[in-house]
Order: C-alpha cells, then sequence, then structure tokens
C-alpha cells in the first residue's frame, strides 16, 4: 500500500491520510517535532525545542520502594510505632492491609542531612546521597493504583489499565532519534516485570516507538546475532543480492515508499548486528569506570553493567533509557515489594543499586552529560507507614503494603536544580498533603525538561487526541526545578 | 428535537414496530432546512475545532454546542455578542486579535472559517432546532439508501467507482496479469500462496469463466475461514489468556475460534452469526435431553453452536487483581463488553462514554450505562458441551482422579518430612532462644524475639525455604529409602494420570447471572456508582432521540433474559443504519487493505466519511436483501474490474488522488504477520493444515522466552508436527504476544482492532534473516528444492522462484542468484542460502 509512509494503525487508521495530515493532526510547531521521525533528520534539527535535557534515563524499583525508609522522613511515625494511626490520618484502601488493624512501624533507617543543601536522606542510599545536592526530590507523588500493575502502568503510562503508550514512546514519538543505528527507546530488565512489555509498549502510537529490550545474557537484542547457517562474508552477499533483486523489483514501483522503506531496514539490520553488541560490550571501559559503577562487587555487579550501558547508550545518542531493578528471576522473587521484612528486603536491594546508580551520576557529571541526561529514580508506588496485613490476618510486623497515596521519586540532572525538596506527605508519610504531584504532573515535568510541552504532545486515536498527561499536568515542576 | 419527539408518539399511536428512527429523521430534515444555513455551517465549524476542548464541562467553562452556553461564556466572560462580532471573544480569539490564540496550539482557522463564523455573528448567531436533527443527518446514523448504480451493464461496484473515477478525471489501470490474480486471490481468500501448479492451472484456462470458478473454488476451501476468521478474531479481540500478570487461561476460547472459523465456512448469514454471538443462549435455549443415545441430534447441535458464539464475550481481557472487588470485576468486564459490540457491531467508539459524554459522536455516558445494563443480567457459565450420557459418565471415571491426588499427596509428604528435617539441622546451628523466638507466632513476639527470630529467618530465606529475593529454590535430600519410595509413587502417578480424565467437555458461554445487578451511573469510570439507576437500552440517538427500554414485547423492565435478544434484534432489524455499512465495510477493507470508510471501527464523526457513500450504501442493502450471505459479496467485489486492476503507478492519476482514495489501482499489500508465517511454512513443505482444537503453544528459544513472567505457563506441544500448524490455532497470550508475530503487527488483543498496523522497522529483518524459524524454513526449503529440481543451481532458482513467486525467474535475476553458489565445491551447501533469499524479497511479502 503507498497511501502513507510509515503505515496504517490499528483503530485510528488512516487518519493519517498523508504527512501534511499528520502534521496539522499532531498540532502546530510540536507537530513539526513529532513527524520529524517520518520525515527525516532535518526538521528535527531546525525544531529542537529549548529543553536542557536531551536524554532521559528513568531508574525503575520493582515492587515499590519505601519513602519513608529512604527518601522522606518521618520522626512522628517512630514515636508512634507500634500504636494505631491516630485517626486524623484518615482512612484508605490497600491491596491487603486494613489499616485500623494493624499498627504503625517506624523506620529502623537513619536519616542525615546530606550535602551543602542539608537534603535528608536515609542510610539506605549513602552513595546516592552523596549527590544529595544534584537530587531534587519529589516528596508528594501519588496516584491510586495501588497493586503492582496499576502502579506501574500509572508511572510509565500515566493510566492505570494497559494499552496507552508508555513515556519512553511519547518521549521518542517526540523527539525522534538521534543514532539511526540504535533504537531510540531502550530497556534493560534483570527479570520479567509484573505489567509486562505493556511498560515499556507504544500503545497505540506507531509500533517504532515501542522500548526495545537489550537482554542481559545472549544476543543483546532478539534475532541481533546472525543466523548460524551463514558466516559474515555470505550474509554480506545474500544481503547484496537481496537489495539488488529489491531494487530491480521497486524499479517498477517507484511511487511505493515502503518497499523503499523495507530494502533500507535491511541495512540498519546489518549495521545494527554491529552497533548492539559495541554497545552491549564493555570491553573498551576502564578498571577505574568499572569500579565507580560496582562492576567488581557480586553484589553491585549486574546494576551497575546496566548503568554503565546506559550512559553508553545516552553518549551515542539514545533518547530514553529504562532500568528495571527487582525484576523476578526466576524464583520467587520480589524485588522492592517488602511485605515481609521489608528493612531486610530493602537492605539487599538497595545495596544492589546505591552505588551503580551514584557511580552513573558521578559518571555522567566527569563527561559533562549530566546536564543532557534527565535522571530519574522511582518505582510502582511507596509503602504504608503501618504494618502488612498480608499474612495469617493478624499481620506481619516486620512488612509494609503499597502506597501510592503519597510517595517519592528524585529527579537529577538534565537542568534540574539539586539539593531541593518539592511537596510533603503528612507527618506518617500516607498521604501527600502539600503541594501534592500526580503522575501526570510528573510526566509533565519530564517531557517540559525536554522541552516539550505536555499538553502539545498528542496523538489521535479512537476518535480523540491523547495525551501521555490525559487532562492532568497542571503543577508542571519545571520552572521551579530549573 | 422537540417536532421529532412529536412525530415519534405518532407513530407510536399508530403501533407500528418501525423503529422511530426513521421517523426521527424524516421529521428531523424540515428542521434541518429551516435553520438558515450559515448556522449550520457555523456549528460545523464549531463542533470540528473547539468542541474537542470545549464541550460540555469544556476547559476554562467554555462550552460551544449551543447558543446559551456561548452566550454565557467561560472563565473569560461571553464568547458571544449577537450581532457584533468585533465585540465577541469567539471571533477575536480565532482572528489574532486577540492575546488569546485559539484553537490553542493548534494550526489557525482558514481565512473561508473564520469569515463564515464572522458573517454568522453578524446575523445574529442563529442556532436552528435542537441537537438531534443534525444527528439524524449525520451520513451512518441514516439507513442506508440502495441507490440506483449509475450503469445498469457493468457489475454495479464498478458502475459506481467508475462513475466517481471519472468524475475526479482518473484514469482506471487495466486488468492485471493472470499470474498477478492467481496470487492475489490466494493471497485475500487463504492467506497463502498458490501452489505453482494452481498458478499453471489459472493461466492457461482459457475460458471466459475462470476467474469467477477461481473465486469459488477458494471460497469452498477450509482455508478461507482460517483467513476471514481471523479477520473477525481481530474485531474481537480473540485472545486464549486474560492477560495482566496472572493472565488466567481461557480453556474454552479456541471453541469460540473454532466457531467463526467454521461459520466463515459455512456461509453462516451474518445477522445470524450476529444474533449467535449477542443472544445465542437466550435465542436458542436447549436442555440436550436423552433420547436413547449418545448422539446430539443435529438441531440440537446447531443450537449448541449458537450458544458458543456468545464465547465472543467471555475471552476478553481479565484484569485478575481487580477481583479483589467482586464490583470493580463486574464494572471492567461490562466495559469491555460494552466497547466491543460498540466497535465490532456499531463501529462506534462507544467506550469514549464511560467516563462522560462522547465529545462527538451523540453517545451520552448514560447511554453507555444503559448498554451496560443490557449485559449486567449475564455472566459467563461453563456448560457441558456433551450429551448427558457422557456428562454423567465422566463421573464413573472420578475415583481415577482420586488415586492421583492420593499419589501427589503422598509424594508431597516425603517432600515435608525432608523439608522439616532440613529447617532442624538449620535450626541446630543457633542457640535455643532463637529457635524458641521462631517457633512463636509472628503477632505474639517481643521485639527482642522478633531480632532473635530474624536471625533464624535469614537464615531459612537463604536455604531457599522462604520466599526470597533472589528467586533461591530449596535443595532436598532424601534418604535412600525416600528416593525409592518417591520413584515408585511417581511412576504410579504417571500411570494413574495417563487412565485419568481430568475434565469434562465444556464451553465457556454466556449464561443468566444469578442475581440481576443493578447498573447505577459512575462518575468519571469510578466504579462505586452514583445510586443513579438505569434501565437497559440504546443509545438514545439511534433509537430516535428517545430512550428506548431493550425489553422484549410484553416482558417487565426486569426481564433478565431478552435483553440481549432486544439488542441482537435491534442490531439486525433491517432499519438498523450501521450494522449491514460496518460489515460490508469490513469486507470491502478486506479485500483493499482499506475500507470505504477507512476507519472501520469509528464511523462516527471523528472517523473518516465513505469515499464512496452510494457504493457503501448499495452494498449494505444489497448484502441485507440477499440473506446476509459473506460469501456472495466476496463473488461480487472480487469479480469488478476494480478489484483487478494493476497496482503500478501512474503519475496523472498520482498527481489527484495519490493515495488512491478512489480506487484508480489495486492496493499493494504486505501480508499480514499470520499470513507470512503460513506462507513460509506453506512454501518450504512444512504446513500441517490439520483444523481447530486447543491452542498450539509452540517452541520458543531461550532469548525469546525472556521476558516472559510465568515461563510455567508456556507448556510447549510436544508433538513437532503441531508446531507447523497455521497460525491462527496458535496460542494467544495476552501478556506475552508471540515475538515473531507482533514484530509483524500482530494486534495486541487488548481491545478491537479495525485494521492492522502495516509499519516496516529493523527488528523484522533482523527475525526475517537471523530467527531460528527462519533458519529452520529456509534449511526445509533448501531440502525441498534439492528434491523437487534435479540439475543443481539454476533448476534450484528456478524451482525457487516459482514456489515463492509464483514466475520464473529473469535471466538476470538468475544471474544474481547464481552468486550466492559461487566459490562453493558443494553447491548444495548454499541451498538453505538460497532459500532465504527468496523467503526475504519484497515479492514474497508484498502483494500486487
Amino acid at each position: 500500500m503507498s497511501t502513507n509512509v510509515t503505515g496504517q494503525f490499528c483503530g485510528r487508521d488512516a487518519r493519517l491520510a498523508s504527512r501534511r495530515d499528520f502534521l496539522a493532526r499532531a498540532g502546530l510547531g510540536f507537530g513539526m517535532l513529532a513527524a520529524a521521525d517520518l520525515l527525516g533528520r532535518e526538521a528535527r534539527a531546525a525544531e529542537r525545542p529549548a529543553g536542557k535535557a536531551k536524554s532521559v534515563i528513568f531508574l525503575f524499583m520493582h515492587g515499590g520502594p519505601s519513602h519513608i525508609d529512604s527518601f522522606d522522613p518521618k520522626p512522628l511515625l517512630n514515636q508512634l510505632d507500634g500504636k494505631p494511626a491516630p485517626a486524623s490520618f484518615g482512612k484508605a484502601d490497600f491491596q491487603f492491609t486494613k489499616m485500623d488493624e494493624v499498627p504503625l512501624l517506624g523506620s529502623p533507617r537513619t536519616f542525615r542531612r546530606r550535602g551543602q543543601s542539608g537534603l535528608e536522606i536515609s542510610d539506605l542510599f549513602e552513595n546516592v546521597a552523596a549527590h544529595a545536592d544534584d537530587l531534587a526530590v519529589i516528596r508528594s507523588l501519588h496516584h491510586d493504583g495501588f497493586t503492582h500493575v496499576t502502579g506501574q502502568n500509572w508511572m510509565n503510562t500515566g493510566w492505570a489499565r494497559v494499552g496507552r503508550p508508555s513515556v519512553g514512546s511519547w518521549v521518542t514519538y517526540g523527539l525522534g532519534t538521534e543514532n539511526d543505528n540504535l533504537p531510540a527507546f531502550m530497556v534493560m530488565l534483570d527479570g520479567p516485570i509484573k505489567a509486562g512489555s505493556p511498560a515499556y509498549g507504544a500503545g497505540f502510537l506507531p509500533a517504532k516507538f515501542q522500548g526495545t529490550v537489550l537482554r542481559g545474557e545472549g544476543p543483546p537484542i532478539l534475532n541481533v546475532e546472525r543466523t548460524p547457517m551463514l558466516d559474515e562474508g555470505e550474509q554480506r552477499r545474500l544481503l547484496d543480492s537481496l537489495g539488488e533483486l529489491n531494487r530491480r523489483h521497486f524499479a517498477a514501483r517507484t511511487d511505493d515508499s515502503e518497499l523503499a522503506a523495507r530494502i533500507a531496514s535491511y541495512e540498519l539490520a546489518f549495521r545494527m548486528q554491529t552497533s548492539v553488541p559495541e554497545l552491549a560490550a564493555l570491553d573498551g571501559e576502564s578498571e577505574a569506570t568499572k569500579k565507580l559503577y560496582g562492576l567488581e562487587e557480586p553484589a553491585t555487579h549486574d546494576f551497575g553493567v546496566q548503568c554503565l550501558r546506559a550512559r553508553r547508550m545516552v553518549e551515542r545518542g539514545v533518547r530514553f533509557v529504562q532500568i528495571y531493578s527487582g525484576g523476578r528471576k526466576g524464583g520467587a522473587g520480589t524485588g522492592w515489594d517488602g511485605h515481609n521484612q521489608i528493612n531486610e528486603n530493602h537492605e539487599v536491594m538497595a545495596r544492589s543499586v546505591d552505588k551503580p546508580i551514584a557511580g552513573l551520576l558521578a559518571d555522567l557529571k566527569s563527561r559533562g552529560l549530566l546536564d543532557s541526561t534527565l535522571v530519574v529514580w522511582g518505582g510502582d508506588f511507596g509503602r504504608t507507614p503501618f504494618t502488612d496485613g498480608a499474612e495469617s490476618g493478624s499481620g506481619n510486623r516486620n512488612g509494609r503494603d503499597h502506597n501510592p497515596y503519597g510517595f517519592s521519586v528524585w529527579l537529577a540532572g538534565g537542568g534540574v536544580r539539586g539539593g531541593q525538596a518539592i511537596g510533603a506527605t503528612d507527618e506518617i508519610g500516607l498521604r501527600a498533603v502539600e503541594d501534592k504531584v500526580h503522575v501526570h504532573d510528573l510526566h509533565a515535568t519530564m517531557l517540559g525538561l525536554l522541552g516539550i510541552d505536555h499538553s502539545q504532545l498528542t496523538y489521535f486515536f479512537q476518535g480523540r487526541d491523547f495525551r501521555l498527561t490525559d487532562v492532568g499536568g497542571q503543577n508542571n515542576l519545571v520552572e521551579r526545578l530549573t | 428535537m422537540t417536532s421529532g419527539l412529536k412525530s415519534g408518539k405518532t407513530i407510536e399511536a399508530v403501533g407500528k414496530r418501525l423503529l422511530p428512527l426513521v421517523l426521527a429523521i424524516a421529521a428531523g430534515a424540515p428542521i434541518a432546512w429551516s435553520a438558515p444555513p450559515d448556522a449550520s455551517a457555523a456549528r460545523a465549524i464549531l463542533e470540528r475545532r473547539c468542541q474537542a476542548c470545549h464541550g460540555p464541562q469544556g476547559m476554562s467553562g467554555l462550552d460551544v454546542t449551543s447558543r446559551e452556553a456561548l452566550l454565557a461564556g467561560g472563565k473569560r466572560g461571553p464568547s458571544l455578542v449577537a450581532g457584533d462580532p468585533d465585540a465577541s471573544l469567539l471571533i477575536q480569539v480565532i482572528s489574532g486579535r486577540h492575546e488569546l490564540r485559539m484553537p490553542m496550539g493548534r494550526e489557525a482557522l482558514p481565512p473561508d472559517e473564520v469569515r463564515t463564523l464572522t458573517d454568522w455573528v453578524r446575523q445574529g448567531a442563529p442556532w436552528g432546532g435542537g441537537a438531534a436533527e443534525s444527528e439524524a443527518l449525520w451520513w451512518s446514523f441514516r439507513p442506508p439508501v440502495k441507490a440506483e448504480p449509475p450503469d445498469a451493464s457493468k457489475n454495479p461496484v464498478d458502475a459506481f467507482i467508475d462513475a466517481t473515477l471519472e468524475s475526479k478525471g482518473l484514469t482506471p489501470l487495466p486488468r492485471a496479469d493472470k499470474r498477478t490474480l492467481v496470487r492475489r486471490a490466494y493471497f485475500d481468500l487463504h492467506g497463502l500462496p498458490p501452489t505453482p501448479e494452481q498458478v499453471d492451472a489459472f493461466v492457461q484456462d482459457d475460458s471466459p469463466d475462470a476467474w469467477p470458478r477461481l473465486i469459488d473454488e477458494l471460497l469452498a476451501s477450509p482455508r478461507y475461514g482460517e483467513r476471514w476468521g481471523r479477520h473477525w478474531l481481530d474485531v474481537v479481540r480473540y485472545a486464549d489468556t486474560g492477560g495482566f500478570e496472572t493472565d488466567i487461561y481461557f480453556p474454552n476460547a479456541w471453541r469460540y475460534r473454532d466457531y467463526v472459523i467454521e461459520s466463515f465456512n459455512d456461509d453462516k448469514p451474518y445477522d445470524r452469526f450476529v444474533r449467535e454471538q449477542i443472544a445465542g443462549d437466550e435465542l436458542w435455549p436447549d436442555d440436550l435431553e436423552a433420547r436413547g443415545s449418545y448422539d446430539i441430534p443435529a438441531e440440537k447441535k446447531e443450537h449448541l453452536e449458537a450458544r458458543i458464539g456468545t464465547g465472543m464475550y467471555t475471552i476478553g481481557p481479565i484484569y485478575h487483581e481487580a477481583a479483589l472487588d467482586g464490583r470493580q470485576l463486574r464494572y471492567e468486564w461490562l466495559t469491555d463488553v460494552v466497547d466491543t459490540t460498540g466497535l465490532a457491531f456499531l463501529g462506534l467508539t462507544v467506550g469514549c462514554s464511560r467516563c462522560h459524554d462522547h465529545k462527538f459522536d451523540p453517545i451520552t455516558q448514560r447511554d453507555y450505562h444503559r448498554m451496560m445494563a443490557l449485559f449486567a443480567g449475564s455472566e459467563p457459565h461453563e456448560e457441558p458441551v456433551s450429551h448427558p450420557m457422557s456428562q454423567l459418565g465422566f463421573y464413573s471415571g472420578y475415583p481415577k482422579i482420586l488415586q492421583v491426588e492420593e499419589l501427589k499427596a503422598a509424594v508431597r509428604r516425603i517432600d515435608a518430612g525432608a523439608r522439616q528435617r532440613l529447617v532442624r539441622t538449620i535450626e541446630a546451628r543457633f542457640p535455643e532462644e532463637v529457635v524458641a523466638a521462631h517457633r512463636k507466632p509472628v503477632h505474639e513476639r517481643s521485639e527482642a524475639e522478633i531480632a532473635l527470630a530474624a536471625r533464624l529467618e535469614t537464615a531459612l530465606t537463604e536455604a531457599g525455604l522462604k520466599e526470597n529475593a533472589a528467586g533461591k529454590e530449596v535443595d532436598l535430600s532424601y534418604t535412600p529409602d525416600e528416593r525409592r519410595e518417591r520413584e515408585s509413587l511417581l511412576r504410579r502417578l504417571g500411570d494413574a494420570a495417563l487412565g485419568a480424565r481430568f475434565e469434562p467437555d465444556t464451553a465457556t458461554v454466556l449464561g443468566r447471572a444469578p442475581v440481576d445487578y443493578a447498573v447505577e451511573m459512575t462518575s468519571r469510570g469510578d466504579f462505586h456508582g452514583t445510586g443513579e439507576t438505569v434501565v437497559a437500552g440504546f443509545p438514545k440517538a439511534l433509537t430516535g432521540g428517545e430512550e428506548r427500554p431493550a425489553t422484549p414485547p410484553g416482558a417487565g423492565e426486569r426481564f433478565i433474559l431478552g435483553r440481549r435478544t432486544a439488542l441482537a434484534d435491534w442490531l439486525t432489524s433491517p432499519e438498523h443504519p450501521l450494522t449491514a455499512r460496518v460489515l460490508a465495510n469490513r469486507l470491502w477493507q478486506g479485500h483493499f487493505g482499506r475500507g470505504l470508510a477507512a476507519t472501520a471501527n469509528d464511523f462516527g464523526k471523528q472517523g473518516d466519511p465513505p469515499t464512496h457513500p452510494e457504493l457503501l450504501d448499495w452494498l449494505a442493502v444489497d448484502l441485507r436483501e440477499h440473506g446476509w450471505r459473506v460469501k456472495r459479496m466476496h463473488r461480487l467485489i472480487m469479480t469488478s474490474r476494480a478489484y483487478q486492476r494493476q497496482s503500478g503507478p501512474h503519475e496523472g492519476n498520482a498527481a489527484i488522488d495519490a493515495d488512491n482514495r478512489f480506487l484508480w489501482r489495486m492496493n499493494r499489500q504486505r501480508l499480514e504477520a499470520e499470513a507470512l508465517r503460513d506462507s513460509v511454512l506453506a512454501v518450504s513443505g512444512s504446513l500441517n493444515l490439520k483444523m481447530g482444537g486447543r491452542p498450539v503453544i509452540p517452541p520458543l528459544t531461550a532469548d525469546e522466552m525472556q521476558g516472559m513472567w510465568s515461563p510455567d505457563q508456556w507448556p510447549v506441544a510436544l508433538d513437532p508436527r503441531e508446531h507447523d500448524r497455521r497460525s491462527v490455532y496458535l496460542y494467544v497470550k495476552r501478556s506475552f504476544p508471540l515475538p515473531m508475530l507482533t514484530t509483524f503487527d500482530a494486534p495486541d488483543s487488548s481491545q478491537s482492532c479495525s485494521r492492522r498496523d502495516v509499519t516496516t522497522v529493523a527488528p523484522q529483518a533482523l527475525a526475517m534473516l537471523n530467527s531460528e524459524l527462519m533458519t529452520e524454513q529456509a534449511r526445509r526449503l533448501g531440502e525441498r528444492l534439492r528434491e523437487d529440481a534435479a540439475g543443481g543451481p539454476d533448476a534450484w532458482i528456478r524451482r525457487a522462484w516459482r514456489l515463492t513467486l509464483g514466475r520464473a525467474p529473469s535471466e538476470d535475476e538468475t544471474a544474481v542468484a547464481m552468486r550466492l553458489f559461487a566459490g562453493s565445491s558443494d553447491p548444495g551447501e548454499a541451498l538453505p542460502q538460497l532459500a532465504l533469499l527468496v523467503l526475504n524479497l519484497n515479492e514474497f511479502l508484498y502483494v500486487d
């Protein structure tokens, strides 16, 4: 079919009847950028928005890290340890726990003022804390998804149900790629995640904007390893013959850009066979760098490798990188999901990411990349200030349930002014109460730091224009953060 | 509106069953004309340009959907000063005479639209009647009318299309050659390439009816139902599991899939197909009473099949954790049911109205909830599909299941013993007070005991005896006796399992819910109702602007069985404006790659209006008039000259209609994911044409398996011949779609897919070059070439071309392909390379 350039998309089909039409629909100005990816690279260069950040690294703590044990100190909670939550804090629904049946649980962690700013961070993240003056902690994030899948969907796609495009897809849809030999949106997992591939999927955006998983084991991208049937020379010869035959076929059908695109895609595929393994390989990195990321220690090796690869990606112009910590590895891995013995769980999990994240921040900074790279840390949600009611109905005195009503994320780099905390939860960390920041606001802010007006980044689907931020995003923090 | 109401009442007084809709239109037309023409033009602009943001409860409080609301304005004060464009904020913001520019962030309105609105305000901003008549005039809400084709001597399809071509100054391309046509027909109707012999047979057949005979042959083959059934499975978001984290398995989804395939193969009238899927249980109830034999009489089988049709409503995505609250689970189910019904049968995006009135189409939130109520008295049931004799027979074999359970319990006892020993061994490493603290119930432990118990807890976790973050599994050791006993039990368990039958034959269908849940209005998609109960019904705008309760004649409003019947009756009534149109358009899309209306699931105001409205109407009415027969429609379309045209370029035409909206040529189409995989298997000689049954779970490579949340949910079919079945029979796991199929744009089955994406990305090339599937198929095709064609590279190349492209290679092409054999002492070794080459040709994937 020669009806349009990238093709027809399920449900919204053929509304993009032509490229010009696409421009008109994608919205003035910003649409030019969104379309740049379709039109070629020129438009992008001409219209790059003014945001300082060019790329994003989204560190996702799968399972839901506890804000009250890490970035949101709650002295009153420790005083009330073991007591029921005072009625003044109100009621809320949780996955397992009925909050009037369980006692509050103080934090065993020690919070200290860090850096020149004095930002308070707990001893779970001693290494990250050394970068306190680069971190802007949002302590009043909230959504309403109290199960993992809904929480992960909210944080990644701005919607509880499955099917919306992920934030990485929106960003690459908006800004395109800067490296034609690599996918613009790449994801690294340490095991499957509960929300599955929709968490980094393109939803109703064209499939080319979905996250490509860079695998930890085996070939880094599915099928990127040459078939065992051919050696390199044979494959090149086959591709040459194929190209020639396909060009002959095209000669009688020159008005069909899809045929031309498919011919070109084989050359990109061929280059990816080299560029992707090169990206994944760390041989060229110095010992000092590897040490910085904790590669020599078993506890930090895996996440360190991913962080180092993330830096290599942004160096090479990959637009959006997402790294997960705490996916399922084989057995009954629980990630950051500290229903039982949260302190032990978080010690193990934090130890595995703390040094690599600090290393990433330091490395980006020393290479002058931190200014153009927005680093975001967060998870499905935070955790409850009271104990978990999951086990035997009587509650597990050492764990915390999911809490989407108020929790913390932090941002660094990409022009963000560090050393500040935005918003606050109530005195026990149950709910965001001051300067509340909804997930839509977080997304609006992330887009804003990239120079994108979230209200203008739209896609027409099933009868209307959709945005990442739906009808929200009013509390855009860009001005306060930069 | 007022006058529409009056007319509606008159008609009901007459007592005809005729839908008020028809009357509303008859009554609506004069009203529309009574408004000054400028009013409708102005309103159309407001609707198109402004309403998305400024509908009811619009941004900044501004609502452009009525004159009163415009006069009242929003946060910035009145938008309209009737008669004074300069003083009207509306005109200021669209003409650049105000700091605020509208539409916000969009292209400015073209000058002629600004002029129309300005003139309209100057004339006092007349509005005309209410909203109803403009809805009634919307093309897809009018019943289709069968116009006389412009040229009686032609196939009616050509008569309409040629007339448009002529009026646009477009030159239709000539008929494609016979080789192109035979490939087009096979891929279109079967999703498979013709064999070289099938190509020859058609090319050499000079009889005048060779083409229609070919079409009839293809329609008679069961391959047709597999191909076109798959199109329908897209529309009903078919899958074998519920998706999300737990991704529950639907044991009987395949029965619905087979039902769809059989329905297409049987040329089941579409109205019957719709009625079965919506209300098969209500319309054809049957008790399957025994008649002295295990056989089910034919008529009853037919009723059973009708019930399986309702399986459509039992295979949607199920967010398992929503079951934490039964109300939410039901609300999510009803949402999927109403959304899918709207998209599949009505071609309307009713889903927008779950949380608020539709911003563009006349579907209200209340309509949406009334549609929910159509299904609120129903729920999925598992029903036996065998004769009562067989059902009872199942229970005579039940003790064998008990035997299996006994053996499992015996094995578990041994494991528990070994586990207990391991716990004791670990406990022995700790002081007594630690063990004592750990043995206390969790909530009885003191602070000190908690700390003590934690030490042991950690050790147990590390041994894999507790759920742990590292995913470590426990490693049990058995005594020699235990080991012997365990192995013996496992053998007996295997034998017992072989002899037992674990599940009776059932189908999952819709049935009557034990409680007729009242459907309440909700607020912004929150499933907690507002307390206002609604009565089941259809969208008001489609029933003449009046709320008509969906109850069968003579039944009270609370009648449960019968609401879906009422829905089925309404959808398949001759007056219904959408059902036949939506189907005719889907059929057209299947053949041409794009419907006459390009948005097959959106016949509303945001959808694309049809390029050939008279033709679409003609097809819709003709379909209905001829018993809703789908195969007849295929014949009619495929025997048109429009279908048989070349797909090549034409400069003159491209200058006028580059997108071929008016069909001066055939659209070139890429094979869909399933057709591509099936064609590769067919060409390599591997395709297994076995039909029906449980979904086939194909093997995946370890690389492909990465990312699957529960690998234990992927029990691979152990018979390798099963792996070569047609793609429509492969397992559709919502949380893990098959990589090869997703890469080529298979839908994600989270919601109805009206039309596949066609993307062209590098991972497709990687899959086609490097995947294990392609490597294996290239090897098999290489073998086949060696067997089929003696005589070395020349003959192999010829055969390869004939198998994949249905034609002989040119000399040049042969020379290019010959390069693969250069410098090789054993040319046979390069056969898989030749195979991989031809399977990657654009000409193989793109059908002219």
